[in-house]
């Protein structure tokens, strides 16, 4: 069964070099024949990665601890789900897991039916099967699923009882599938680099490959913010950790790339847009894992094993010179214009500069420490005396600091662009609404903002004094302003004209609307959540205003929840025990709620995970965690949070994934209506 | 003709991303910390162990001690060769262990003692199980 995985993934890594080698060469001298073995060996490595995938199954579910990742990520009487899903929680699995996605998807792509341009469709396979090759290098070199151990052991190392989650399980695979599927953006990019005509047949596929990818990319992080929230105890959902933030990262650009193809026509400025924004999504999903995995920056969440990983910096940059030397060809040496750009091309475009605006300062500053050392060490090279500062981590305060703007003129955007795109900038309810509402926020802000520093003297300094005052605005109610706005643009549209309205047209508004509530969930949550830990022993009563005066100093506009420790009690599970409290919640004197939150440890590792209990309403939640436990005492320490209106993060997202499942089902269809809907690709 | 276009966008670029690296730069200024471990900032200079700090160490075994009542934590925080005492008062991640690696954000008070605002462990997608 090793060997067999050994040699399956051997095999694909040549069946995939010469497929780079066939494509390139049938589509360069235009030989079918060279173009189809191509092809067959393209589903050739599918099989070999499927039975190389399969192979690690059975070494999973069996559990043979001579293979290093299957004694890293199982145990003996781990539940069978979770020794399936080990297949993606350790490096080299979840590599090998992508790499199956990417080729299976390749496949999808352009090996099946590809009626309209093989030439074309030769081009882009080219492009996975070099992904392939690489991935396929680092895998058998370096971070090998089937690498067996001299000294096996008897009992696996298990998987942390954090992991044992439904949400955790389906994050990676769901993640990973939306990475993958980016692959035929980017691989089309490249076709369409050498040939942009050859697109135009195929933008309606192109469409929905990006907005399946999106859709799974956007599940895949809401996911993976749910279970923080459940599982982590700290109340949180986003941290912007490394980690985290490679893959918002390709998120922004390929909400950019999803509206580029609405107003998509070849040889445009919308068109170059497109190809950017396709190449630049695979690449930050690529060097999101080069970042995490090859431990550029720490991360609470990176396990930096250098190794091989240096391969897929290696393999963005290659990639990025074809691109470069495809771009120089085409562009300077033929001389061929820009078409020059309609009038509604322009809001895509501000669009779209707005999403790279994020998407470099999100990206900017997740790199910094990793900037900050190498600028260290150019000082140090360069001058005689060392640097004095050492490395520098930003943190989570800058990354909402930062994107507080941004995400409020998204929400212009969403609100104001539909009816731009149509009617342009004139006297128009909308328009003056957004006007004022963005004026209304300003205000709002300025208002917020607070500075205790005296104002400097010397032009640089008062700059960065007002600088610091704008940035020590409160964005809640701004952001509140602005949801608004687009609720009451959608409400408009639906109220308005019924001409040209479809599936797609429901599903993008819903899709907005979706969003609106995530950032009404966000800057509720944030703005206004507190948190405060307090020491109770059983029998005492605690009210949440007084607990907060005492560690914050500040009132809140919160509910006053009264919170009574009534008793602690043991519980028992098949593999773990837990201190449970019991904790009455009233509010004004009524009771509202009965919450346990315990503190369970886990037998097989000794470990002990808070587990949360939490009251949810429309309106907030009510969060408990107990961090400490003194049995023979009986008491705890609580950590108690107030998190408004954080539900509707969740509901949002849910509205933004009916919504795309709306828009996919509509692009779908055979036939689309003329006119309103999406522009045709002109060639 | 087109080289007008083109100095147009470079001027366009050069001033969003002037303004944007300023403000870039203004919103880091509160929300910076250097990074070192223990033992460069035991053995730093005055600069350094005045400002605002993240430090990496591991929890020295047999010095964490957390009180319920106050919910003050205090441990030793050791280097490959110094160690510096920590006194921290807040949430303390699950996991937080002895021996265990951990990332502590504060400052040095002139007593001596780091002041942690926070401290952070490693997010454990393995462990190792205790050697018996």
């Amino acid at each position: 069964m090793i060997a067999c995985g050994q040699f399956a993934l051997l095999l694909a890594f040549f069946l995939s070099g010469y497929a780079v080698f066939a494509d390139i060469a049938g589509s360069w001298r235009r030989e079918a024949g060279l173009i189809k073995s191509a092809r067959n060996a393209t589903w050739a490595t599918l099989l070999c990665l499927t039975v190389a995938m399969a192979a690690l199954w059975v070494l999973l579910i069996g559990s043979d601890f001579s293979v290093v990742y299957v004694a890293e990520n199982t145990s003996l009487h781990l539940p069978l789900a979770y020794k399936f899903s080990a297949l993606w929680a350790g490096a080299a699995g979840s590599l090998l897991f992508w790499l199956w996605l990417q080729v299976g998807f390749g496949v999808i792509a352009w090996c099946i039916g590809e009626r309209h341009n093989r030439i074309f469709a030769a081009r882009a396979r080219a492009i996975v099967n070099f992904v392939s090759m690489f991935f396929l290098l680092i895998m058998i070199n370096d971070r090998n699923p089937f690498e067996t151990s001299p000294s096996p052991l008897a009992e696996g190392q298990g998987l942390n009882p954090l992991l044992q989650h439904p949400a955790m399980v389906l994050h990676p695979p769901i993640l990973f599938v939306g990475y993958a599927a980016f692959l035929v953006p980017f691989a089309w990019a490249y076709a369409w680099l050498k040939e942009p005509a050859g697109l135009a047949p195929m933008l309606k596929a192109a469409r929905n490959w990006t907005l399946v990818a999106w859709l799974f990319l956007t599940a895949g992080i809401v996911l993976g913010a749910w279970w923080a929230y459940e599982e982590l105890g700290w109340g949180g959902y986003w941290a912007w950790d490394p980690v985290e933030n490679a893959s918002l990262l390709p998120w922004l650009t390929s909400t950019a790339l999803l509206h580029c193809f609405r107003l998509y026509k070849t040889r445009s400025g919308v068109a170059v847009w497109t190809m950017v924004l396709g190449i630049l999504t695979f690449s930050l999903c690529i060097f999101g894992r080069f970042l995490t995995k090859y431990g550029l920056v720490s991360s609470v969440h990176a396990f930096p094993d250098p190794g091989l990983g240096i391969l897929y910096m290696v393999l963005l940059v290659l990639l990025w010179v074809v691109a470069g030397v495809l771009i120089a060809m085409k562009y300077l040496g033929r001389k061929e214009s820009v078409e020059p750009a309609a009038p509604a091309h322009r809001y895509v475009v501000y669009n779209n500069w707005l999403l790279v605006a994020l998407t470099f300062v999100i990206l900017v500053g997740t790199l910094f420490p990793f900037l900050t050392q190498v600028a260290i060490r150019i000082v140090n090279a360069v001058s005689t005396t060392p640097a004095s500062i050492a490395p520098v981590t930003l943190e989570p305060s800058f990354f909402t600091r930062i994107t507080a703007p941004g995400g409020l003129l998204l929400l212009f955007f969403i609100g104001a662009c539909p009816h731009l795109i149509r009617r342009g900038v004139s006297v128009h309810w909308r328009v003056m609404a957004g006007v004022a509402c963005l004026a209304a926020a300003a205000i709002v802000w300025l208002r917020t903002c607070g500075l205790d520093a005296p104002r400097p003297e010397g032009f640089a300094a008062v700059m960065g004094w007002w600088a610091q005052w704008l940035l020590s605005g409160e964005p809640q109610v701004p952001y509140f302003i602005l949801c608004g706005y687009v609720f009451v643009n959608l409400i408009a549209d639906l109220a308005g004209r019924t001409a040209g309205r479809g599936l797609r047209w429901y599903g993008a508004r819903i899709v907005h609307f979706g969003v609106a509530m995530m950032f009404i969930g966000i800057a509720g949550s944030g703005g206004y959540g507190v948190e405060t830990a307090v020491a109770m022993t059983e029998g005492q009563k605690i009210t949440i205003q007084n607990a907060l005066a005492e560690t914050e100093g500040k009132k809140t506009a919160i509910p006053n929840y009264e919170l009574t420790f009534d008793k602690l009690q043991g519980d028992h599970g098949p593999n773990y025990t837990a201190a449970t409290a019991v904790i009455s919640v009233s509010k004004d004197g009524k009771p509202v709620t009965t919450l346990r939150p315990a503190k369970a440890v886990y037998s097989p590792s000794g470990k002990a995970i808070s587990e949360i209990d939490v009251r949810r309403t429309l309106a907030g939640d009510l969060y408990l965690a107990v961090t400490d436990v003194n049995v023979s005492a009986r008491m705890i320490n609580l950590r108690v949070m107030v998190k408004p209106l954080i539900n509707w993060i969740w509901i949002g997202s849910g509205f933004m994934a009916i919504g795309t499942l709306m828009v996919i089902g509509a692009v779908l269809k055979p036939k689309q209506k003329a006119g309103v809907q999406s522009a045709e690709a002109a060639p | 003709m087109k080289a007008l276009v083109l100095v147009k966008w470079v001027i366009g670029i050069a001033a969003i991303g002037g303004g944007l690296t300023f403000f870039m730069v203004q919103a880091m200024q509160s929300s910076w910390s250097y990074y070192y471990t223990v033992d460069e900032f035991v053995s730093g200079s005055e600069k350094i162990r005045n400002a605002p700090v993240r430090l990496a160490g591991k929890v020295k075994p047999g010095t964490a001690v957390k009180d319920m009542q106050t919910l003050r934590l205090t441990f030793t925080l050791a280097g490959k060769e110094a160690e510096i005492p920590v006194a921290y008062t807040g949430i303390v991640p699950d996991n937080f262990a002895e021996d265990i690696e951990v990332v502590v954000q504060g400052r040095l008070e002139p007593s001596g003692t780091f002041k942690a605002d926070s401290v952070m462990t490693r997010c454990e997608s393995k462990y190792k199980a205790k050697v018996e």
